[in-house]
This record gives structure tokens, C-alpha cells and sequence, in this order.
């Protein structure tokens, strides 16, 4: 399969970087991983002009811990790179799992969390993960900076907040609170360069290692136009003691939450019934975590 | 069994060492000065005119050197059974499905060939299209080819014994229907090829083949080349398994542009283009019943099958009769009755793929016994051994299982398996089931009617140095016939596997139908053991000559040569070797005479030693309609049990543990039959579990990539307990026969009564998706 | 317009013009003749086309050419050392994991750089590191012992 003709930028710093965005705008894509990009410049969806690389832009695949109350993971981190990073797997688990779980280690380590993040597809990976996470992105363009929170940033199948002269930097994380516990789940056919039917992020805050629910926050990729969070099972499940039945109850309620379609890969009917599934497990495991959170 | 020296060893593969180191070429590793590269004009629209083809554009466009439509194609009709000769290169009054072929051009890049692609404007003139093989059959229905009404390919019926009779006398028949859908074989290398003709017009066409000799003759007769200057060469294939086995569009269109330019022109199908052009597995209905008496004797069984062969024929005809007669075995039956028929639908068109038409109706009836024996309150084992044939028995649709060990194989996995201590003893989500299966090792007869050998295999051995040549127009697709070749001419001439070489895959070198059907190992084989006989028997003529004994004293082993037993007088053969080579540091020592300097002695005494061989099989089978098809000199046999975890939440199936048992007859070499065995079992999971060809409402593919067409990943396959069991095949050489395809047989039932046994649901339609078990648990649930 | 590449390809200085739309796959089998990586399916679905790149094992046909700029490549190619096969492909050979070989340069590759980071894997380690290279020949149970024979093979001589 062949790519396209396109002329080739290779800015050396941001600057530069948001400067040809600014100068190019609709017909400049940026390429970081390029394992969405390059796929969809090959079955002819896009078709830019002009591609710009961030290879060479320094620091922005960094994960960098902040004051130990937070993390900037920079947006061409690697899913690989974030999947294996110890901190996020310690304090922020959806997102390291959610990004072991996407496509396969060869895409791993080419794909980033900006690239997942802007592509703004359904059934992706990392934004349920970050939506549950209260991630926010920064996003810059060649005159102006402003931060996006993940859960306000996707419009529509790939459409989300970003302009076409904005460039996004960094995914900032505030640390969850003491006794928090996240889980990622996903389904499927194959165990493996799935991708989802659906999928469930969740992040749990317990008052306590046997306390009462804190804080709830689920989000559902595949199931809707675009990631959706379940305010209403969070609601619900806010105050109350963790129970196999309470998290069971949260996965009835978030079938509601959800508009999934029928397609090829799977009715509507049995993606509401496995959102229930995926939701009550997911809250379940992220129970466990919770639990066994450690200062 | 017979203490063989080199069969049945675990000898690394001839060509291991390159395809580890990436020196192993491939068609699309190779170039040529001037090469040019040619793409293909294929329709958008599943069923209509062709109004008008406009190339001009396409023709002026820098760089481009040739456009080809049917009108300088010709209209050569071709398939594969003669008696359906019913395609032509390119499509010329009306295309018949999305990715019929219109055109072809050369140019001298692949941007300019697709850029001349987008530029030919074709006219089409829609007409309705019909996808679904029942609706095609209606009153109504678009007519897709004109000589054949209602839109039947090939209709078959077959009945022995009194089948209504039969059933009627039974104490208790069970009836199932069963589903499977389009799939596709999914080799990773895409079909490539490369055509050159030299200054004397003669062709040289190497291509991703299972077929060289089919390819040859088809080509020759669709291009109109004189069949002697067609020379067909098969490089390293990266995977066939049926969509391979016969002449494409690519090669010929290739081909024609090549006599056209003058220069060499490539073209590949993108993977996009492998699932247009299919030739894979069929979507198979099967309505079957099987009647038993209440002890489980099984008396009859009535089978029906209808058949989605896509827009052409291909290997449909062979297809629609296999459904029929691979039901004839293993278990012994007094009557049978089939009914099939195969219908044109506006798809891509399926042919034959690993256990062609027999693996979707194997599976019906391998549901259908588990489903009596249940019935009965006998258990699944005890149900199949109660009724297997075995060696020597004849079927009633006379294939005659000259060896047959499926008792072996099925007390084979029961044992490993652990069967009797699981069954009906796993907690619920867990199950555990099992089927047989067969499949022919090589079809009886060629696919055009011929008297021609089957296999003929040439040795010469080198004048000098003892090196073993066998050359042969046979296919290694990745399945190891070279090296087995080479095992069976270095265990009948007593010689060491690296002594031998073997030059394989290209007409020029001898007759070989090819790797299909399963029968290389027992047919080439057979023509390789020969050859290499009678070039041993000529090396012993003269050795004996000059040593003045008998030729019934000498024998070959381990690459030496004994007289009696023992190193025999050979100083004078000896001294004249070393002084033939004066100056050689490394002069033949140790106390036997050596091949090399045995080899050597007879070439001096007769000039260069060349020896053929050669096969074809006896007339087999019964004299009723179709039945050549099925025939075979030997069938192996396979048992497979399998273990699953069901997520009872959401229906996803966990393949736990498979336990193998395949008959090969004589295993030739161990570890190349052990990965036939986990190959095909990964196959049949994959069909099982995941595998379909998706169109939309327009006849459209809507997964043709390897991401949404999902073959298992190594998450997926789990460990397979492998069983080898020789049943030492009277018509195999050595005793040796397949187990490419006859191993892919029991996969997809095996699973299938596994899930059963796990859930309660019976699941009869494929694939088995999570959605599709998890709606039948719910269903059963509700009752 | 081209842009010259500098890159260390199996551990030689390789410096070419590359088209911005030349993938790293392409540019290794058409321009650098190493026609060791494959052309499996062209979207990343596959893995035939396998290559370690600064380290990491990627899809080479979803890396431009321009991307790999001051890197550095291993391909198939670069693995045996002056004719001895590298003990992973040693072990493909002995273990009968090679049938089509399509699938086998991204295996292999695939299965080094775990190796080189993880010399003691579990059969699950194995499996995932491999699980983005498709073989539709051996079922994997024959590649997954010859990663462990491999690593046992590796460890042996580091030992020793």
C-alpha cells in the first residue's frame, strides 16, 4: 500500500513546530507515532499536503512527576513508555493499563497518548482512562496556550476540542487522594490488536482502606459517538459501601449512560449487556486496588 | 514399525537456515533490470454491463507501457475442472462481483500503475446483485451466469444403500443444521509474480504458487503460449493452504503485459486484493440427520449441503462433491444419501482451502454425534469408538481405508487428555469435547482428465563428491516436502540428509500436480523413493561388477557401503579415487568405502547417473457420478479433545488445552508433522472462534485487512498436546501419508462440543463469537 | 522533494535520499536491499515487516524513512555474526518453528528484544512480546520453545 505524496517538516523546536502549524493550518497534519496517520494517508481517509514531524521536538514524550502531587506525560509519550512507567502504574492505573492494552507491542511502541488522544475515535484506548483520571491536556498553538479538561475535549467520532493550529503538549494529572484504586477493562474477539467493542475505565476513592465510597468515576469508550462518563452510576455509588451488589447495581445504571450502535462488530443489544459486565467488574478490581493503596 | 535411519527423525528443515536469516526469496525479493510493475482495474460493483472501457487516459500517461483489456486478453474461458471452464482473464460484457477483473497495466513504478488504475474509466451499467446463496436460488432472483438457471453451479446427488429405508428401521434419529461463513485462508504473504519472457519468446513466470503445473498449463492455454515455452517457478511461498492452488488473474494479466512490454513486470495483490480475489473457503449450510440404533450403532445418515460459491466456479465442483463423500468415513455406516448443490452469488469466489469442502459438514456430523450419544446416555468417546472403521474397511461410497488408525488416535487423546476424569466432572463454564476427522493424502485423480503421472521426480547424482540431487516440480509452501523429499532419497540410499540437495517448484524439472489435496509426502514421495531405488540400483550394478559379487551382497548406510555386511576389498576402487585427485586434502578415509567414491566409480563407468521416478494411483473408487472425488491411495485420520473456559458473563471462549492425535502413517519427519498438526488446529480455531468475510449491503468486503479479520494471535492458540500414530500405509511409501489437512478436521466440532459441554449451549453456527454464545446462553437461560 | 538520511543500519553508516512518502520498510527493501523484512499487509496488522529500531521492534511499514533519521535499524539481516546463526535463529531452526518463513524475520526480532531486556521469560512474556506477529502456519507453540531454548541457550553461554 502506498502513501501519498507530501512535503516533510521536521521542526527542531516548538516553536517552529507551532509556527508551521500556524502557517499550514487545515492542510498540515502532525505525526508523532504514525501508526493512526500513516494508516488512514494509506487507505486514502486523509490526505495532507504537508506532515509534520515531532521527532525532533525535545521533551514532549517525557513523563515528568510534579511536586509528587501530580505527572505531565508528554503528548508523544509512547503507549509502551507509559504502559511499563512505574509511577503510572502505581498511582494511575487506568491509564498504564489502558495503554497495555492497545494494539500490539509493535504499535506500542510507536503509538502516543497525543495520537490516541486527538484522533478522537469511540473505541480508543487512553481517553476513558484519562476522562476517569481528571486528566487535562494542554494544548498551545503559535499565540495562545489553554488547558482542556479530557472530559470536555471529544466532540464526535474524530472530533474533538483541538483546532488545526494547536499542537497538544502534555496530559497534566493531578495525583489521586489517599485509598484510590483504578481498573481498565476491555473486550474484544481476539486477546490482543483488538480494537474494542467496548471498554470501561474506572477510578475509585475509598474514605478509608474499609471506608465508604469517596469518590466514583467511570467512563465508557465504543459505546456512544465519542467516551462518555457514567454520572449516574458515579452518583449513585458516591457515599455508599462497596458491595458486589452496589458495583452490580452501578453497571445496570450505566447501561443508560451509553448509546452504542450496531455494527460488524457487535449489536447494540450486547454492548449495553457487557457495558454492565465490564462495569461492575472494573469497579470490582478497582476496589481491590483502592484497598491496597499504599502512601 | 520398521527402524528407519533417517525417517522419522526431527531433521531440521533444508530450508530453515535462510528463511531464519531472511536470505530465503521470496517473489517480491526479487528484481530485474527494466522491471516494470503492473496493477489491476478491478469493478466497484457487484453485478453489471460493461458499457464501455475507456484506457486512453491511462495510455498517455507518462511512464505507463501497457494497458490490457479482454479485448487484447482474448476470451480463453478457464476455471479449474475443464467441465466448468467458466471465467475468462478479464471480464468483457459484465462483471459479476467487486473485484472483477477489467484491466491491467505495466508501468515503470507502482505510483504510475495505480495512478494509470485511477485513469481507465470503465462504464458500467448496474444490474441488480443478489449475496445470499438462498435468494439466488429464488424464482427471480438476477440471473448471474446465463447457462445457469436459478443460479446453480453444480448440483450433486448420491445415494447407497436405501437411506429412507434406513432411518426408518432406526430406534431413534437426530436432525441438526449447521452454518459456517465465508473465509478466508490469510497466508501473510499476498499472491505476487513476476513474468519474463526471453529473446525466443519463451516465458519464465515465477510466482507465490501451491501449482506450478496447473499454473503452466493454464496459463499456456489463456495466453496462447505453446505449453512447451511456458516455464512456471515457484520461489519461497510464504503460505498457501488451497486460494494458491490455482492460475489468478495476477499471473496471467502479468504475463500478457510482459509479452506485450518486452520487459519483466511484477505485480502483488495488496492484502486488500487477497480477500477480492478469495478462491477460499465456501460458506457451507449443512441439514443433516443421522440415524442410530439405541445401542449407538450408527445405520444412516441423510446429509444436505448448499454451498455460497461466490460469482465463478474455481474448485467449487470438487467442493460441493466433497461435503458429500468425506461423511462416508471414518464410522461405519449402512446407508447414505446426499444432496448438494452450490450456487453463484455476486461475491468473490471461494475455492478450495484446508480440508476443502469436507471440514464445515465434518463438523455438522461431528455435532450431531455428540449430540445421539447424548441422547443415547452414551459417552462421546465410547460413541466414536463403537462405530470407526478401520484399516482395510471400504466406505460405502468406496474409499478404501487401507490403513486407518483412528481407534489409535482416539484412545490416543482420551488417554492424554485426561478425558475420563474431566468429563462430566468440570465446573460450570468448563468443558471438554472431542471429534474425529479424515481427509484424502492426495485426490485420486488429476484435476483434468489425463492419464499423467501424478508425481515424477528425476535424481542425478553430482559426477563428483556424492552429492544426491533430487529435482522435482513439487511445491514446499512452508509444509517441508523438500525436506521430506530429501528424507525419503537419503533413507533409500542409505546416505546422510546433507548429501542430498533438492531443486524443487518449477515446471522444467518434472511433472508434479502440486501441493494440494494433501499429497505430496505419498505421491512425490512415492516417485522420489523410486528414482532414488533405481539410481541405487545402478550404483550397485557397477560396484558390483568391478568388486565381482553379488549385487544382493551390497548395501548402503549411513552414507558408507557394505559388503555383507562388512568393508569388503574396495582398496583398488579407493587408490584410483585418491589418485583421480591429487592435491585434495581431505582424500576419503575410514575403514568402508564411501558413497562419494562409490557414486564416482559408477559415473566412470556409465557417464553422468540419472535416474526418474514416477506415480500416479490406481483406478480407485465406485463407478457412480462424481465418484473420483473423495478417492484416494491412502486417507489419514485424526482425534482431537479440547478443553474450554467460558466467561459466563459475557460468552468469551478460552481455548485451555488441545490433545492432538493425527495417523500419518510412517512419520517421515516427526517435528514438520507436529507442526501440520498445531497449524492446522490453529486454523480450525481461528474459523471456529473468530474468522468471516464481511459484505455489505452493496457485495462489499467490509474487513478485508488482517486487523478486522481476525486469524488467532500467539494470546490466542493455546499449547497442543501433539500425538503422532502410525498406522504404516500399504500404498504409502515407507508407509507414509498426509496430515496437512486431515489434521484440521475435528477442530472446529471439537471446540464446538467443548463449548457445549461448558454452557449447554449447542452452537451451530460460526463463528463463535462472544456475542453469538452469550445470546444462546441467554436464550437457553429463558427457557 | 527528497531529504538525505543518515541512519546505522546492522551497525553500518548508511546515508541516502528518501522521499518524505517512502516508508522504512520500503527504504530497506527497495534502496538498502535488505529484503529481509516483509510486506505482509501494509496497515501495521501483521508484523511481517518487523525491524528493531533504536532498540525497539516496530512495524517498519508505519515508519517513514525520514522518521528513522540518526537512527539505528537491526533487521533480520544483522543478526548472525560472521556466518553463525545468533542462538534464537539457531534455535528456530532446531525447534522446527520455521514452516513458510513469511512470519519468521518479525518473530525473531520480535523475540530478541525481549531477550535482551527479560532473559528469563514466562510462557506468557513470550507470548505477548510476540503477539503482534501473525503466523498463520504454526499455531506459535513450536516459536514460543524456541524462545525459551533460546534464552536457556543465551543464559548457558553468559554463564559459562
Amino acid at each position: 500500500m502506498l502513501l501519498p505524496k507530501f512535503d516533510y517538516h521536521e521542526p527542531s523546536t516548538l516553536e517552529d513546530a507551532l509556527q508551521l502549524l500556524h502557517e499550514m493550518g487545515g492542510n498540515a497534519k502532525l505525526i508523532a507515532g504514525g501508526t493512526d496517520l500513516l494508516v488512514r494517508m494509506k487507505q486514502k481517509i486523509d490526505k495532507p499536503s504537508h506532515v509534520i514531524s515531532l521527532a525532533r521536538v525535545p521533551g514532549l514524550d517525557e513523563i515528568v512527576p510534579r511536586n509528587g502531587h501530580a505527572v505531565s506525560v508528554g503528548a508523544a509519550a509512547s503507549a509502551d513508555a507509559i504502559s511499563r512507567h512505574e509511577l503510572l502504574n502505581d498511582r494511575f492505573a487506568p491509564l498504564a493499563l489502558a495503554a497495555s492494552r492497545l494494539g500490539s507491542p509493535l504499535i506500542r511502541n510507536r503509538a502516543t497518548i497525543g495520537g490516541n488522544l486527538v484522533n478522537g475515535r469511540p473505541a480508543a484506548d487512553l481517553p476513558p482512562a484519562c476522562m476517569v483520571l481528571e486528566a487535562t491536556a494542554k494544548l498551545k498553538s503559535s499565540t495562545a496556550e489553554r488547558e482542556v479538561s479530557l472530559n470536555e475535549f471529544f466532540r464526535g467520532p474524530g472530533e474533538t476540542v483541538i483546532e488545526p493550529n494547536e499542537l497538544m503538549v502534555s496530559i497534566d494529572i493531578e495525583t489521586p487522594a489517599a485509598w484510590s484504586g483504578g481498573a481498565y477493562l476491555k473486550l474484544g474477539a481476539r486477546k490482543t490488536l483488538e480494537i474494542s467493542m467496548v471498554n470501561v475505565a474506572v477510578m475509585l476513592t475509598l474514605k478509608s482502606a474499609d471506608g465508604d465510597i469517596a469518590d466514583a468515576r467511570i467512563a465508557f469508550g465504543a459505546v456512544a459517538p465519542m467516551p462518555v462518563r457514567g454520572f449516574a452510576a458515579e452518583d449513585m455509588l458516591k457515599g455508599e459501601k462497596p458491595s458486589a451488589d452496589l458495583f452490580a447495581r452501578a453497571g445496570e445504571l450505566s447501561v443508560g449512560m451509553c448509546s452504542p450502535i450496531t455494527d460488524h462488530r457487535g449489536t447494540m443489544e450486547y454492548r449495553c449487556m457487557m457495558i454492565e459486565v465490564l462495569t461492575k467488574r472494573a469497579l470490582g478490581e478497582a476496589y481491590e486496588r483502592a484497598r491496597a493503596w499504599k502512601p | 514399525m520398521t527402524q528407519f535411519n533417517i525417517l522419522g527423525s526431527r531433521a531440521p528443515k533444508l530450508d530453515a537456515p535462510a528463511k531464519a536469516t531472511g536470505r530465503a526469496v521470496y517473489v517480491d525479493d526479487m528484481t530485474m533490470p527494466g522491471m516494470l510493475t503492473a496493477a489491476m482495474v478491478q469493478s466497484p460493483i457487484a453485478h453489471a454491463k460493461i458499457l464501455n472501457i475507456d484506457t486512453s487516459r491511462a495510455l498517455k500517461l507518462p511512464g505507463v507501457k501497457a494497458v490490457i483489456t479482454a479485448k487484447e486478453a482474448g476470451l480463453v474461458k478457464y476455471g479449474v475442472s475443464p467441465a466448468r471452464y467458466d471465467e475468462t482473464l478479464f471480464a468483457h460484457d459484465k462483471v459479476r462481483y467487486v473485484g472483477d477483473e477489467v484491466a491491467a497495466v505495466a508501468a515503470v513504478d507502482p505510483e504510475t500503475a495505480l495512478e494509470a488504475v485511477e485513469l481507465i474509466k470503465v462504464d458500467y451499467e448496474e444490474l441488480p446483485a443478489v449475496f445470499d446463496m438462498f435468494e439466488a436460488q429464488k424464482e427471480g432472483a438476477p440471473l448471474i451466469h446465463d447457462e445457469f438457471p436459478g443460479n446453480i453451479n453444480a448440483e450433486v446427488h448420491q445415494e447407497f444403500g436405501e437411506t429412507e429405508a434406513a432411518l426408518a428401521e432406526c430406534d431413534l434419529v437426530v436432525d441438526h443444521t449447521f452454518l459456517n461463513k465465508r473465509q478466508d485462508a490469510a497466508f501473510i504473504e499476498p499472491h505476487t509474480c513476476i513474468a519474463v519472457f526471453d529473446l525466443n519468446g519463451k516465458l519464465t513466470l515465477y510466482s507465490s504458487t501451491q501449482v506450478p503445473h496447473y499454473v503452466m498449463r493454464t496459463v499456456a492455454m489463456v495466453c496462447r503460449i505453446p505449453v512447451g515455452d511456458v516455464r512456471v517457478v515457484k520461489p519461497a511461498v510464504g503460505g498457501g493452504f488451497g486460494p494458491k492452488c490455482e492460475a489468478t488473474p495476477l499471473e496471467m494479466s502479468t504475463v500478457l503485459l510482459a509479452r506485450e512490454t518486452g520487459k519483466p513486470v511484477r505485480m502483488a495483490y495488496s492484502r486488500e486484493q487477497v480477500f477480492l480475489h478469495s478462491r477460499a473457503r465456501h460458506q457451507f449450510y449443512a441439514e443433516m440427520s443421522l440415524g442410530v440404533k439405541k445401542d449407538g450403532t450408527m445405520v444412516a445418515v441423510k446429509n444436505k449441503a448448499v454451498l455460497d460459491g461466490g460469482a465463478y466456479t474455481s474448485f467449487g465442483i470438487a467442493t460441493v462433491y466433497y461435503s458429500g463423500s468425506l461423511l462416508g468415513g471414518p464410522y461405519n455406516l449402512s446407508a447414505m444419501k446426499y444432496d448438494g448443490h452450490r450456487v453463484y452469488t455476486n461475491k468473490p469466489t471461494c475455492g478450495a482451502q484446508r480440508g476443502h469442502g469436507g471440514v464445515a459438514h465434518r463438523a455438522a456430523f461431528e455435532q450431531l454425534v455428540d449430540m445421539t450419544a447424548e441422547k443415547l446416555g452414551i459417552d462421546p468417546v465410547e460413541m466414536r469408538l463403537k462405530n470407526i472403521m478401520t484399516s482395510g474397511d471400504m466406505t460405502i461410497n468406496y474409499l478404501d481405508m487401507s490403513s486407518l488408525g483412528m481407534k489409535e488416535c482416539v484412545e490416543a487423546v482420551r488417554d492424554k487428555s485426561g478425558w475420563a476424569d474431566k468429563k462430566g466432572k468440570l465446573p460450570k463454564g468448563k468443558g471438554i469435547g472431542m471429534a474425529c476427522g479424515f481427509f484424502v493424502s492426495g485426490a485420486g485423480y488429476p484435476i483434468y482428465r489425463s492419464d499423467t503421472y501424478h508425481s515424477t521426480v528425476v535424481i542425478k547424482i553430482g559426477e563428483d563428491g556424492g552429492v544426491v540431487n533430487v529435482l522435482t516440480g513439487s511445491a514446499d509452501v512452508g509444509q517441508g516436502s523438500d525436506t521430506a523429499m530429501a528424507m525419503f532419497a537419503a533413507e533409500t540410499l542409505g546416505v546422510p540428509l546433507e548429501s542430498v540437495r533438492v531443486v524443487s517448484g518449477d515446471t522444467d524439472l518434472s511433472v508434479d500436480l502440486g501441493a494440494y489435496s494433501s499429497r505430496q509426502t505419498l505421491m512425490t514421495g512415492h516417485a522420489t523413493k523410486e528414482a532414488a531405488e533405481q539410481i541405487r540400483d545402478k550404483i550397485v550394478k557397477h560396484l558390483a561388477a568391478e568388486m565381482d559379487c553379488d549385487p544382493s551382497s551390497i548395501t548402503f548406510r549411513d552414507g558408507n557401503v557394505f559388503f555383507d555386511g562388512g568393508p569388503g576389498d574396495f582398496e583398488k576402487i579407493r587408490t584410483q579415487y585418491i589418485k583421480e585427485h591429487r592435491g585434495w586434502t581431505d582424500p576419503p578415509g575410514g575403514d568402508y568405502l564411501t558413497f562419494r567414491e562409490a557414486a564416482r566409480l559408477a559415473y566412470l563407468k556409465e557417464g553422468t547417473l540419472v535416474s526418474t521416478g514416477k506415480y500416479k494411483p490406481p483406478p480407485l473408487g465406485g463407478t457412480y457420478k462424481g465418484a473420483a472425488v473423495g478417492t484416494s491411495p491412502a486417507y489419514g485420520c485424526s482425534a482431537q479433545i479440547v478443553e474450554v473456559s467460558v466467561d459466563m458473563e459475557t460468552g468469551e471462549i478460552t481455548v485451555d488445552d488441545m490433545t492432538d492425535a493425527h495417523d500419518c502413517g510412517q512419520a517421515v519427519n516427526r517435528t514438520s508433522i507436529e507442526g501440520q498438526m498445531q497449524g492446522s488446529l490453529a486454523m480450525g480455531l481461528g474459523e471456529c472462534l473468530f474468522e468471516e468475510v464481511k459484505f455489505d449491503s452493496r457485495g462489499r468486503i467490509l474487513n478485508s485487512s488482517l486487523g478486522e479479520y481476525r486469524i488467532p494471535t500467539s494470546l490466542d492458540m493455546p499449547n497442543v498436546k501433539s500425538i503422532i500414530v502410525e498406522s504404516d500405509e500399504p500404498n504409502g511409501p515407507y508407509g507414509a501419508k498426509e496430515v496437512g489437512e486431515g489434521a484440521i478436521m475435528p477442530t472446529i466440532p471439537a471446540i464446538l462440543n467443548a463449548i457445549y459441554d461448558a454452557t449447554g449451549a449447542r452452537i451451530n453456527e460460526l463463528p463463535v463469537s462472544s456475542e453469538r454464545l452469550f445470546m444462546a446462553m441467554k436464550v437457553r437461560g429463558k427457557r | 522533494m527528497k531529504t538525505l538520511i543518515e541512519l546505522t543500519i546492522n551497525g553500518r553508516k548508511v546515508e541516502s535520499a528518501v522521499a518524505p512518502n517512502q516508508t522504512l520498510l520500503q527504504f530497506l527493501r527497495e534502496d538498502q536491499g535488505l529484503t529481509g523484512s516483509k510486506h505482509g499487509c501494509g496497515l501495521g496488522d501483521c508484523g511481517a515487516c518487523t525491524v528493531i529500531l533504536d532498540n525497539k521492534p516496530v512495524n517498519s511499514c508505519l515508519v517513514l524513512a525520514v522518521q528513522a533519521n540518526g537512527g539505528e535499524v537491526l533487521t533480520i539481516e544483522g543478526l548472525a555474526e560472521n556466518g553463525k546463526l545468533h542462538p534464537i535463529q539457531q534455535a528456530f531452526v532446531d525447534k522446527g518453528s520455521i514452516q513458510c518463513g513469511f512470519c519468521t524475520p518479525g518473530m525473531i526480532l520480535s523475540a530478541k528484544t525481549l531477550l535482551d531486556d527479560n532473559p528469563r521469560p514466562t510462557e506468557l512474556e513470550i507470548r505477548t512480546a510476540i503477539s503482534g506477529n501473525l503466523c498463520r502456519c504454526t499455531g506459535y507453540q513450536k516459536i514460543v520453545e524456541a524462545v525459551q531454548a533460546a534464552a536457556d541457550a543465551i543464559e548457558g553461554t553468559e554463564v559459562s
